[in-house]
């Protein structure tokens, strides 16, 4: 057998072990590098696997250490569980809920709007969905909500992040796609390519997003109208006084003002406006006497928990996609593309299929890292716009976070969802919102103005 | 080795996972101030540092590194127990005992392994921050990798030996 059908069948082993392993319901972190490690002993043992791709790996996990944008991560968490722990989220709700009066479905629409902005303040996957699901889950609960509903709502308002700007994905994916324009221009013998930038792409995904925003509030009310008892109205409104709202709605709106506001000016990284909102979360609970040093210790230890599975996930995934490379997993897919038939269309409905499988596996980051780079160049020398293929990928992996039984977004929840509440709930209560996805992403795939029209309105 | 070693054995496991998360607790809230006293300085006064920086990446490192053992102690990792949650608790402690003996305890040497000589050339070179008016001493910042390595496979022992118990004997009562 040669190395190449050799490697192949590694990489089908490679696959085949991983989803064994979380099928086996083991942590998903120690699956991912653990399956990675088995597959890459085995080749070494075979002789098929160069040990010499796995020297990257102490330097990877450096790499992760001392990266600035990810220390975003557990500053996030601590503004989630500050708000939480110290029930201001819950005031906030309760109060956004009593503010729809007794309408039924008020509290689905209050965590999607609450979600949305929240999730357009982080950008990032893991830490919406855990200080969404912290806050806003119990909260449901209590008031009778269906949890299918309830956890469907929190993962897709969650996963928005990415798709409204300032979301980290953008960035990231704003660069890579820079550089795989500027290669695909040189290839073409065009020596003074144009370019394409972050803040393209920040104004491209513009208008999908708060175009899936719509779409989840008109779902949420469609709902409440068909199917009340998923959604009740609160049992027990009181009717509150102008001071006790605003006693309520202000930290929150003071926060995300904060947050929000100050990444969108450009006048903060995404790390300092996160710094901003756990301090304002901390001042806040101790201005309405719900901090103690015991509270606050909890806090920090919780805090710990959190971001430390949400780092063994990036961590084992490193792992798990530097022996995907050494087996050759990406040479083969640009073996594989080019080789396909149906031109453009071809080229992008296979990536975006691509994307979205591996968006079962592996993180968005390495996603972002290991296809774009050699799908990109492909795609863009056929002429395909790179702020409108940018959007399709946004949207398409924020779909794949979504779909079970491996979307990142349902480990998330799951990790800090009550065991009340079912996984086969949060499964099922996804399934409407993966729908309203894919639409979305049928808008974009018709009618490209929709990506490209903000961008060359502002920058022409 | 008797059955009370052993419960010894959990208890200092236990007791040590405890005292690095509880540290690493600590870490969090002042990873919280450097950050927000850096967003201050730089806002208010128009100051920087280039060591304050890298200290709040120093303190994030040192949270969730020495967060992995204490993470899996909770019972925070997250996992697809779409299949599990049907089964009986003593399948499930087999399982999770292969687990732990093919996937993590592995995982853990192989880190402590592959970590040694990048960690030990930092040594050996007293390796400090790239940037100028950056921290010294960034090999102590890498031994956090092996350290945090052996903290979690300390940890998944532990697990591993409950797992064995419960996989045996059925739940404790």
């Amino acid at each position: 057998m040669s190395l190449h059908d050799q490697h192949v069948l590694m990489l089908v082993l490679l696959l085949l072990g991983l989803f064994a392993g979380l099928a086996s319901g083991f942590p998903v972190a120690f699956v991912l590098g653990g399956v990675a490690l088995l597959v890459a002993g085995l080749g070494m043992a075979l002789g098929n696997f160069d040990a010499s791709f796995l020297e990257a790996f102490p330097n990877r996990v450096f790499g992760v250490m001392t990266n600035e944008t990810l220390v975003a991560v557990p500053l996030f968490v601590f503004m989630g569980i500050m708000l939480e722990r110290s029930r201001i989220a819950e005031s906030l709700l309760e109060a956004v809920a009593s503010l729809f009066g007794r309408k039924r479905g008020g509290l689905v629409v209050a965590v999607l709007l609450v979600g949305a902005l929240l999730a357009a303040s982080t950008g990032i996957v893991g830490a919406t969905v855990v200080a969404m699901g912290l806050i806003s889950l119990p909260t449901m609960l209590r008031n009778g909500y269906c949890p299918r509903l309830a956890s469907g709502a929190i993962c897709a308002s969650g996963t928005l992040g990415q798709v409204i700007p300032p979301s980290i994905v953008l960035v990231l994916l704003g660069d890579q796609l820079g550089n795989a324009y500027q290669q695909a221009q040189l290839k073409q013998g065009i020596f003074a390519p144009e370019s394409v930038s972050v803040s393209d792409l920040f104004a491209g995904a513009l208008v999908p997003g708060l175009g899936l925003v719509v779409l989840y509030l008109a779902y949420a009310l469609w709902v409440a109208w068909r199917q009340p008892e998923r959604a009740p109205a609160l049992r027990d409104v009181t009717p509150r006084s102008v001071g006790d709202l605003a006693k309520a709605i202000l930290p929150a709106l003071t926060l995300i003002g904060l947050v929000l506001g100050s990444i969108l000016a450009g006048i903060a990284t995404a790390s300092e406006a996160a710094a901003v909102g756990a301090v304002g979360a901390t001042a806040f609970a101790a201005l309405y006497g719900r901090l103690g040093a015991r509270r606050l210790l909890e806090v920090g230890t919780e805090t710990v928990k959190v971001t430390a599975m949400v780092f063994a996930i990036l961590v084992g995934a490193a792992l798990f996609s530097l022996v995907f490379r050494g087996y050759g997993g990406d040479a083969l897919v640009h073996e594989v593309l080019t080789a396909l038939p149906g031109g453009k269309w071809g080229a992008v409905v296979a990536v975006m299929l691509l994307m979205f499988l591996l968006g079962f596996v592996i993180d968005f980051i390495e996603i972002i890292f290991v296809v774009v780079p050699i799908v990109g160049p492909v795609l863009l020398a056929l002429g395909v716009d790179p702020v409108w293929l940018g959007v399709m990928m946004a949207v398409n992996l924020q779909t794949s976070f979504l779909t079970p039984p491996f979307g990142f977004a349902l480990f998330y929840l799951r990790g800090v969802a009550p065991p009340e509440v079912l996984t086969s709930d949060i499964y099922r209560g996804v399934v409407p919102f993966i729908g309203l996805q894919l639409l979305m992403l049928a808008l974009v795939a018709a009618f490209p103005v929709l990506a490209t029209g903000l961008p060359d309105w502002l920058y022409g | 080795m008797g059955l009370s070693r052993i419960a010894a054995l959990l208890r200092a496991a236990d007791a040590l996972t405890e005292a690095a998360g509880r540290l690493a607790g600590l870490l969090a809230l002042a990873l919280v101030a450097l950050s927000f006293g850096l967003v201050l300085a730089r806002y208010a006064l128009g100051l920087g540092s280039v060591a304050a920086q890298e200290g709040v990446l120093w303190l994030h490192a040192a949270l969730f590194l020495l967060g992995l053992a204490y993470a899996l102690k909770h019972g925070s990792h997250v996992r697809v127990d779409v299949f599990s949650q049907r089964w009986a608790p003593r399948t499930r402690a087999w399982v999770e005992l292969a687990g732990m003996v093919v996937l993590l305890l592995p995982l853990c040497v192989f880190m402590i392994a592959m970590s040694w000589d990048y960690v030990a050339a930092s040594w050996a070179a007293r390796e400090g921050s790239r940037d100028p008016g950056g921290l010294p001493g960034w090999y102590l910042l890498k031994s956090l990798l092996p350290l945090s390595a052996a903290l979690l496979m300390l940890q998944a022992v532990a697990q591993t030996l409950r797992a064995l118990r419960t996989a045996l004997e059925g739940p404790p009562a």
